[in-house]
């Protein structure tokens, strides 16, 4: 019985833990999501083009820290790049045009990312071991990954940063008030250029620490590309302009869907983790559709 | 409003042309002098061309597709033509746009906050002018933490002067400010902006189409349709004059008719008197 309940809690606090990753990827899609009320379909590419530029500057023989560096400078520049040759063109168009153009743009980074440094899967060695840490195991007897300990961590670490950037800034509010209305915000002198450009390169900084943490656990590979999707679950829950949102979210999903592999999966034959976020979605979007944390769509009649 | 004094205009336009699209003409020929600390209002009915005018001026026009593509504008002694949006709020010109535009999700305070963003501020310089344009807007200061989407016509039309005040502009461009605003409403924010005008010296130029109580607010009146200037004069003599009085101010025998028929009228029996 005792054991029983332990092994709940395991699976929670492990599933709790796995869903501060995806409210990392998830993290990036808000960022672009306030400053253009679009979703960027690009964010899944721009995790793997920044984590395997990472590891590629890494087997050209950088270090670690001034490897991370230069893919920092590197996400920068497809930050402006994209700013200057997507966004700004596309600045007064609908912003379905908008979401085909970040489509599009998915495409480009994946193709340039295995262009420059081959498709081979490759090792992420962050140095912090993916096995359960032994002293917390010994104490309470739950198993608990330290990288899954440091994913949380880093993602608290982002969050309460992007948080202050946001409310406490005069970037954040005219990064809230481009995302309003950016005609208005324009007219008052808010320079929508710059506002762009701090965004898809702080979208790519949050894209290379996800794509770190998650190379490490699953590879460095393709199907990273997919994993990032699943953020779209967690926006739908969480809200797609909150930044809580995307981490309560990403809560929500990571230990939901581990519980429902343990204890429905073998009832449907397993690896119902793929799905099951999904139909978390519907709901949410039968209910509630502007997430939990989502700003409420105001009219007013 | 002579050529002799120059400098003491703020903004000049002379025979402005604008086209949308390359070929939607929306302005062919409007020209019009805004005195340094004076209120101008440029009226005339829907698609008369006074947002495209204004527009012209504060350089928002690119984001519209529309350019001008003959004429020349001068705010403060520098043709505007090469600048955008951003240069403009730095020269000190502010636009009001029609309908508001209010920041919907942030808060009053945040809105109005938010038109200080272009000057370089410490957190209590901004206090004290965010209070300087409470004084004005007392409205506002109540509903200080309310979201902005929250509030009424007047109240967004408050934050989006004061918003604009904040960039301490020398000159301002209001885009009917009446609109949609009950006439009590739309009385208050005419003394506020008259108000504004006196003690911050701001120069105004505003387009209405409600003519009556924006002639009754300003120093001189251009009236547009069709893309061109019909009619100009100071706002008592359009208040005063018959041919507005029986367009614009609806006070006629006759019925309805377009004013250019009225001017070609009156000038056929005894030619213009402006």
């Amino acid at each position: 019985m005792g054991s029983e309940i332990l092994f709940f809690f395991e699976v929670v606090v492990g599933g709790l833990l796995a869903g501060t990753m995806y409210s990392l990827v998830a993290l990036g899609f808000v960022l672009i999501y306030k400053a253009s009320a679009t979703f960027n379909f690009a964010q899944g590419a721009m995790v793997f083009f920044a984590v395997l530029s990472f590891v590629g500057f890494m087997e050209l023989g950088l270090p670690f820290f001034l490897a991370f560096i230069v893919t920092i400078g590197l996400m920068v520049i497809v930050g402006l790049s994209t700013e200057r040759l997507v966004i700004r063109p596309l600045m007064n168009q609908s912003e379905d045009t908008l979401l085909m153009a970040t489509i599009g743009l998915g495409y480009v980074l994946e193709g340039l990312a295995q262009a420059a440094w081959g498709v081979e899967v490759r090792r992420l060695d962050l140095g912090i071991p993916d096995f359960p840490i032994m002293f917390i195991a010994d104490a309470i007897g739950i198993f608990i990954s330290a990288l899954d300990l440091t994913a949380g961590a880093v993602a608290a670490f982002m969050v309460i940063s992007l948080a202050v950037l946001f409310t406490q800034t005069k970037i954040g509010l005219g990064l809230r008030a481009v995302a309003d209305d950016p005609g208005a915000a324009s007219s008052i002198g808010i320079p929508l250029k710059h506002i762009m450009l701090l965004v898809w390169s702080a979208a790519g900084v949050v894209a290379l620490v996800a794509g770190c943490l998650w190379g490490a656990r699953a590879g460095v590979q393709f199907a990273l590309v997919d994993l990032a999707l699943k953020a779209l679950p967690v926006l739908i829950i969480g809200g797609f302009s909150s930044i809580p949102g995307a981490i309560v979210g990403g809560l929500i999903i990571g230990s939901t869907e581990k519980v429902l592999e343990v204890y429905i999966g073998p009832f449907f034959g397993g690896a119902i983790e793929g799905w099951a976020p999904y139909v978390l979605a519907v709901f949410f979007l039968l209910k509630r559709p502007e997430g939990l944390f989502g700003e409420k769509i105001i009219r007013r009649v | 409003m002579s050529e002799q004094n120059n400098s003491e205009n703020i903004l000049e336009i002379k025979n402005i042309e604008v086209v949308y699209d390359d070929v939607i003409l929306a302005i062919s020929d409007v020209s019009l002098d805004v005195p340094k600390g004076s209120i101008v209002a440029l009226l005339g009915g829907n698609g008369a061309g006074k947002s495209t005018t204004l527009k012209s001026v504060s350089t928002m026009l690119a984001s519209e597709r529309g350019k001008v593509t003959k004429g020349s504008i001068t705010y403060n002694g520098q043709q505007v033509e090469k600048l955008n949006p951003s240069d403009m709020v730095n020269l000190g010109l502010v636009q009001v746009l029609e309908g508001r535009r209010c920041f919907g999700h942030l808060t009053v305070e945040e809105n109005v906050i938010s038109g200080a963003y272009t000057r370089k501020l410490s957190k209590s310089e901004i206090k004290s002018e965010l209070e300087r344009m409470y004084s004005y807007f007392p409205r506002l200061k109540e509903r200080r933490k309310s979201q902005a989407g929250f509030t009424s016509g007047g109240e967004q039309q408050m934050i989006a002067v004061a918003r604009a005040m904040m960039a301490k502009p020398k000159m301002l461009l209001l885009d009917e400010p009446s609109m949609g605003l009950a006439p009590q409403l739309v009385e208050e924010i005419f003394n506020i902006v008259k108000e504004l005008n006196e003690k911050e010296g701001v120069s105004i130029l505003l387009a209405e189409q409600n003519t009556n109580i924006a002639l009754r607010n300003s120093d001189y009146g251009y009236i547009i349709e069709t893309g061109q200037v019909m009619l100009d004069g100071s706002a008592k003599s359009l208040l005063n004059d018959d041919k507005v009085k029986e367009f614009y101010l609806g006070i006629s025998s006759e019925g309805r008719k377009n004013f250019r028929d009225v001017l070609k009228e009156s000038k056929k029996n005894k030619g213009l008197q402006t």
